[in-house]
């Protein structure tokens, strides 16, 4: 990092303690990246973004102002620093409840989550990269299939990001996380009843440009683009009344983002995101109550290695651990940062996530993902009478209290009598969380558990964050499909 | 040291490298702004924030091969580095295909009222102020505790062609959004956006979310089925003006719209004609040119109930063979305010028409996802007040349910529009839309089994 910024990160701390600020934060973000669009195989885009700058956040007298800018001189430090300092005292002074930040450890920390050697974003050819993109369009586009492939769009994005944070509490986090994500759409048609079916694609991993062969996106594309073919010329309706579900790792995923993670967010609790993203079903006060059924268990943990989620300190200098969002199918963890931690008096979670240096850290999730558990498959299978086992989802939502959910399945069998048989279209699984969770019979082992990549959003201006989301299989009993 | 930039000088030196590394073509696009925020939760301000930032975009072209760079980091040195970066990354491209040049000027440029207001650059304390009277109005109607967000910004926007663009454009603009609960479960939202602070009402938005959320007290779970439905002109800018915004040629080679090869057809009836139009007063999404520099303008999408075209750049124009509608963006065309014309009904006489069939009314929604873009099939989820119409007016407050339905049968199926205009932008509703309330005629509604 040049001299210069970090200077200015050290003279912010000190400038804040000047104007009285009981707390005050310094976040410098250096952020290079990368991107290449890719149209049905015409390279509509290649592009590069650069962006230097650095986030203040202060309390004082119970409020908090935050402030942003990223041209690099003392004057727009001071500014900055004096807006966030003013604007905290006046909102404080309006507060008859104040805000305060919850007691936590201080740390100094340096760490980092790169690429390998000559894989990294900025060693990696614009030339390769493109190349690599071309070929994944030219596998979707001529893959033997009775359908036909006409849209297809795939975009590869890239990234280094330089953090450094530091607190007049003396914490001082200093990172660099390279960050590789695909994302595509793909849509295959029916020739002869011109039924569509399309597929999203997200990936992404803490890393460089090795990513691509740890997905093998190459036999990965092929696969998924394959079995849309199938669902659009073979799948058959799916079965209705009382059934059985089976889900895989993709569609655990987003119900425990969904449906466990996001209810657990302690600003959301708190009510702080009501105008945008909603509250949650969940209280504090319902800590320690049962919401699903043993076989349950949520955790979220930053610091999975290569996951797209990974961090180790968060974005307030706290260091990370996994949370149990759900343990045992009972309510324990929240994600907290310091403000909600203090709120409801207990500690940071360390979930304070802010996606840029213009953004204030709030609480998010990072990699959530179901506890495994010791069932086969073919087990698990074996029980059904009439079913789904459902690998991944199209369409999917939620209302803002996470409470009732809507997954629509893409990969779908029947399963009747034990056995997986033809091809499902579309198999809707639209219930309330505490139904999901506590109609849980069974999960799958360790070695079945994957994970997807995936950007959450939250917050307002709007903070994508990347996450990872997972599992291996799990069955749930009984669902009423009309 | 670290040089510090002015606009001017950004400019020139990142032309002066474009040429000396042969760019054939390229458009530069500055932008210098102040942007501010305040938001609440539990009746208290959460936070304040400001935002000072100066960006460079440019686009370039060299062998028809497209590329582009964002700064949000102005120092000479990553200015010259990135342009470096840049031509390494045109040489190792392929040519795209879809490109057919940018917009040739000189132009002039149409003048649009109501875009900019200086009372809005110093705005805090009033600001801290408007919000809490509208707190307080939502409390007065009912409401417990009310959250949301106030965010304005004054933007000074430069740009320049190689083609003879010179533009300059100036603007402020607000946007407010305010949910009240009066429990969990009972809660209404509004929002009041718009570019002038005369115009600024947060204490009529405050009133009306508290309203809504005391009218949703004792909501009971609603019955799944086929209704007709009368969406508020903010659930109307997410579901309605959908398909309008999907007039897109982009979205429709990616397979993002259900607009292919739909141009000419009926899509709704005779009473629905929608415009991207970029010259409305007070619009947030108006502007003079877009971003290849071409004037922008009024163009109709949809006339009669007829899909009459899409919005264009030069490229996609061309491709088409008709001429750009002044709707570029950097890759794809962008809309700038979709603009429904008013219908002749006020909301008691579209509660009135619906009196024979069972009849929903939303005021608020969101989250929309689609099992297939290319079919129009989708699902929104109602959130705040939602009301059963019987006997043409307003009887219960129901809870938990979701659209579940396509977009052709949503705008296809619209029965009345209503004569209020309302400028929508919020959480779900990215493109600034005027839009009245609409009813909706036999659309499916589901629930969750248990």
């Amino acid at each position: 990092m040049n001299a210069e910024p970090i200077d200015l990160v050290e003279k912010a701390i000190e400038k804040g303690d000047k104007l009285g600020a009981q707390y005050i934060e310094a976040r410098l973000v250096d952020l290079k990246s990368n991107t290449s669009i890719l149209k049905s195989g015409v390279p509509e885009l290649g592009a590069i973004m650069r962006s230097k700058g650095i986030g203040i956040r202060v309390l004082k007298d119970g409020g908090v102002g935050f402030a942003s800018f990223n041209e690099m001189t003392k004057e727009e430090m001071n500014i900055a620093v004096t807006f966030a300092t003013k604007m905290a005292e006046a909102s404080g002074s309006r507060r008859t409840n104040k805000i305060a930040f919850s007691e936590e450890e201080v740390h100094k920390a340096t760490y980092q989550a790169i690429g390998h050697s000559g894989k990294r974003p900025l060693q990696i050819s614009p030339e390769e990269k493109i190349n690599r993109l071309i070929n994944l369009d030219k596998i979707a586009a001529e893959v033997k299939t009775d359908a036909i492939v006409p849209f297809r769009f795939f975009q590869m994005l890239d990234q280094t990001e330089k953090k450094l944070i530091l607190t007049n509490e003396g914490a001082r986090i200093e990172s660099e996380t390279d960050l590789l994500q695909l994302f595509g759409l793909i849509v295959a048609v029916n020739p002869n009843t011109g039924s569509k079916e399309q597929l999203m694609i997200q990936k992404g991993k803490a890393g460089g440009y090795e990513s691509l062969d740890f997905w093998k996106i190459e036999e990965f594309i092929e696969k998924e683009v394959t079995t849309l073919g199938k669902i659009v010329t073979e799948a058959k309706e799916a079965p209705k009344g009382v059934i059985d579900y089976v889900v895989g790792p993709n569609v655990i995923g987003i119900m425990c983002h969904e449906n466990q993670g996001h209810p657990s967010e302690g600003d959301r609790i708190l009510g702080r995101e009501g105008a945008q993203a909603g509250e949650s079903y969940l209280k504090q006060d319902m800590i320690g109550e049962k919401i699903g059924s043993e076989k349950v268990t949520i955790i979220d943990d930053p610091t999975l290695v290569g996951s797209y989620g990974y961090y180790l300190y968060d974005d307030e200098g706290i260091k990370a651990g996994p949370r149990h969002l759900l343990k045992d199918g009972i309510f324990q963890d929240m994600l907290h940062n310091r403000e909600s931690a203090a709120f409801m008096q207990t500690k940071s979670t360390a979930a304070a996530r802010a996606i840029g240096y213009n953004r204030e850290p709030i609480p998010r999730m990072a990699n959530t993902y179901l506890s495994p558990g010791d069932f086969e498959l073919d087990e698990m299978i074996e029980d059904v009478k009439l079913g789904v086992l459902m690998h991944n989802f199209s369409e999917w939502n939620i209302d803002d209290r996470r409470y009732q959910s809507k997954y629509v399945g893409l990969e779908a069998y029947l399963i009747e009598n034990g056995e997986v048989k033809h091809m499902v279209r579309r198999p809707v699984f639209e219930t309330t969380t505490p139904k999901l969770w506590g109609s849980v019979d069974a999960v799958a082992k360790r070695s079945l558990l994957e994970f997807d990549a995936a950007t959450c959003g939250k917050g307002d201006p709007m903070q994508g964050a990347p996450v990872y989301h997972g599992g291996s299989f799990m069955r749930i009993r009984n669902v009423e499909v009309r | 040291m670290i040089d510090k930039l002015d606009t001017e000088n950004v400019i020139d030196l990142t032309i002066k490298k474009l040429q000396e590394l042969g760019f054939e073509d390229y458009i530069l696009h500055t932008e210098k702004s102040n942007k501010s925020q305040i938001r609440f939760a539990d009746n208290q301000i959460t936070i304040v924030k400001n935002w000072a930032s100066m960006d460079l975009g440019v686009f370039a072209v060299k062998n028809q091969k497209t590329v582009a760079v964002e700064l949000q980091d102005l120092t000479s040195e990553t200015i010259l580095s990135s342009i470096d970066s840049l031509d390494k990354l045109v040489s190792s491209l392929p040519p795209n295909q879809n490109y057919m040049g940018i917009s040739d000027g000189p132009f002039s440029y149409p003048s649009i009222d109501e875009l900019s207001d200086p009372d809005l650059i110093d705005f805090h304390e009033k600001a801290l102020d408007k919000v809490a009277a509208s707190i307080n109005a939502a409390q007065e109607e009912g409401a417990k505790r009310s959250a949301g967000v106030l965010y304005w910004d004054a933007t000074k926007v430069q740009l320049i062609s190689s083609r003879g663009a010179r533009a300059e454009a100036h603007s402020t603009k607000y946007e407010y959004t305010i949910r009240s609960f009066v429990d969990a479960t009972s809660s209404g939202a509004e929002i009041d956006v718009g570019r002038l602070s005369s115009r600024i009402d947060l204490e009529k938005a405050g009133r009306k979310a508290g309203k809504i959320a005391k009218m949703s007290v004792g909501g009971v779970s609603g019955s799944p089925g086929k209704y007709n439905i009368i969406l508020a002109p903010k659930v109307a800018g997410d579901i309605v003006a959908a398909t309008p915004v999907a007039a897109n040629p982009f979205s429709v080679e990616i397979g993002f719209s259900w607009l292919k090869d739909k141009i000419g057809e009926q899509i709704a009836p005779e009473f629905v004609s929608v415009y991207d139009d970029a010259l409305l007063p007070n619009g947030l999404g108006s502007k003079s040119f877009d971003d290849e520099g071409h004037p922008t303008g009024r163009n109709v999408l949809v006339e009669n109930g007829i899909l009459k075209g899409f919005i264009h750049n030069t490229s996609t124009a061309k491709k088409a063979g008709t001429v750009s509608t002044g709707n570029a963006g950097l890759v794809f065309p962008q809309n700038t305010n979709i603009f429904f014309e008013p219908g002749d009904y006020s909301f008691e006489e579209l509660m009135e028409m619906s009196k024979d069939k069972p009849t929903i009314y939303l005021t608020n929604n969101w989250y929309t996802r689609f099992t297939s873009y290319a079919d129009g099939i989708f699902s929104t989820i109602p959130r705040d007040g939602m009301f059963l119409i019987e006997n043409g007016e307003i009887s219960k407050p129901v809870r938990e349910l979701r659209i579940s339905d396509t977009m052709f049968n949503i705008f296809g199926n619209i029965k009345a529009l209503g004569k209020d205009l309302k400028q929508i932008k919020s959480w779900e509703v990215s493109i600034p839309t005027f839009i009245p309330a609409v009813l909706l005629e036999d659309i499916n509604i589901t629930a969750a089994t248990s």
